[in-house]
């Protein structure tokens, strides 16, 4: 009688120490002081490219990402979404144990996070990114238009002020991937809006609304 | 006087570096040669072939070692009866000699090693080593040229970086972590042969 009062009072005590710990519910996008600095800084495209040098490793030269969905394309990407994402991993917002390393403060500056950002919206989009194996496109399309161009655009182009990113030219097998994700509400810094968007998609769905993406026009270059 | 004025500017522009490589010849054939040999091509594959290093590469490894960011049992020894101001000099000495070319002797191993290098392994998030190397692996002042080095002491640096008696760069240990020991001996094959 006596060890369950007092269980009780310990799990009431977690309960109440835990409520504490936990930060207040942050938005997807709310400013914080590392980000808000490093969208303040100019960024520098010759620097970007020369401190770019250790992402592509994985991210590839010309960061055209791998077709396997592996590792993004980020070629094109605006840089203000670029600014959020890698403040987002740095700052632990956003979870990517692989990348982590490779871009925390002991690799990269703040300064370097502008440089790069400005760096890889420079570069061109060739039309080679991975696409779907295009057997539900009209499916895609339909649901496309429906959720997401409201946000992402007609053409996939995003929009750089409101930090949505480009979808054009980008890997299929990653759109499937992050799309999946964010459904399954595991990416921690996404639009409660997206999430509520996809939140019924089925598998299917997911995969052929990235297809219909993976095929939007790129610029080419 | 007019005529010999370049020439002479000329020359001054030149004194300095080569006086430096001259400077360091003493300390080459006391304390180093003995491992690195005198043109900076090691014949025991322990010891790291340093002809064709760039010269402010070399430079900071002799600082990490005399710091203790970068510890070896025969180095850490050998670097504290070495004066600070001739580090410099004896960069400059070994930078522009000659690399002889490293041997390949199990192909197979060494073709594994490309793909590595190449494509790095996304399952375990190693980068490519060309991300940074180069296809060429022969380096610059921010990365260390790789072409033609000893396996052995290829494979010793990267467990050296795995178990952090060399700390001279986070990315490198976190390389050092992700490879698994067939990875490592693959990528130490190739590299030989670059």
């Amino acid at each position: 009688m006596l060890s369950r009062h007092l269980l009780g009072l310990l799990l009431g005590g977690l309960g109440c120490s835990l409520a504490l710990a936990s930060p207040p519910q942050e938005g997807w996008n709310t400013p914080y002081a590392e980000k808000t600095a490093a969208l303040g800084l100019k960024g520098d495209i010759v620097r970007g490219e020369s401190a770019f040098v250790i992402c592509q490793g994985c991210h590839r030269v010309g960061a055209l990402g791998r077709s396997d969905g592996s590792y993004p394309r980020l070629a094109g990407q605006h840089a203000t979404v670029l600014i959020k994402q890698l403040s987002d991993v740095r700052s632990g917002r956003r979870d990517n144990l692989k990348m982590l390393p490779f871009a925390d403060h002991q690799a990269l500056s703040m300064q370097d996070v502008a440089d790069i950002a400005a760096y890889l919206q420079s570069l061109p989009v060739p039309a080679s990114q991975g696409q779907g194996p295009g057997n539900s496109l009209a499916r895609g399309k339909q649901l496309y238009e429906r959720d997401c161009q409201v946000c992402h655009g007609r053409q996939g182009e995003g929009k750089a002020d409101k930090f949505f990113p480009r979808v054009s030219g980008q890997h299929y097998q990653y759109l499937l991937r992050e799309g999946g994700l964010i459904r399954d509400g595991k990416r921690r810094n996404a639009h409660p809006d997206m999430v509520q968007a996809i939140s019924s998609y089925s598998d299917d769905d997911n995969a052929a609304v990235s297809d219909f993406m993976s095929r939007l026009p790129v610029d080419g270059r | 006087m007019r005529v010999l004025t370049p020439f002479l500017f000329s020359l001054a522009l030149l004194l300095p570096a080569s006086l430096r490589a001259a400077d360091a010849q003493e300390t080459v054939k006391k304390v180093c040669a003995a491992c690195h040999g005198v043109d900076g091509n090691s014949t025991d594959p322990v010891n790291p072939k340093l002809a064709g290093m760039d010269q402010e590469y070399l430079m900071r490894q002799l600082k990490a070692f005399a710091a203790g960011t970068r510890r070896d049992d025969a180095m850490s020894g050998i670097i504290a009866t070495v004066d600070t101001s001739d580090f410099a000099k004896l960069a400059a000495y070994y930078g522009p000699q000659k690399p002889a070319p490293g041997k390949v002797l199990d192909a197979q191993l060494a073709a594994k090693g490309r793909a590595l290098y190449e494509d790095g392994n996304t399952d375990s998030g190693v980068p490519a080593c060309a991300g940074c190397h180069l296809s060429d692996g022969k380096g610059n002042a921010r990365f260390p040229r790789l072409a033609g080095q000893h396996p052995a002491y290829t494979l010793k640096q990267l467990a050296d970086y795995k178990s952090g008696r060399r700390a001279t760069d986070p990315l490198m240990t976190t390389v050092g972590k992700r490879l698994s020991a067939d990875e490592a001996r693959a990528l130490a094959e190739y590299i030989a042969g670059l």
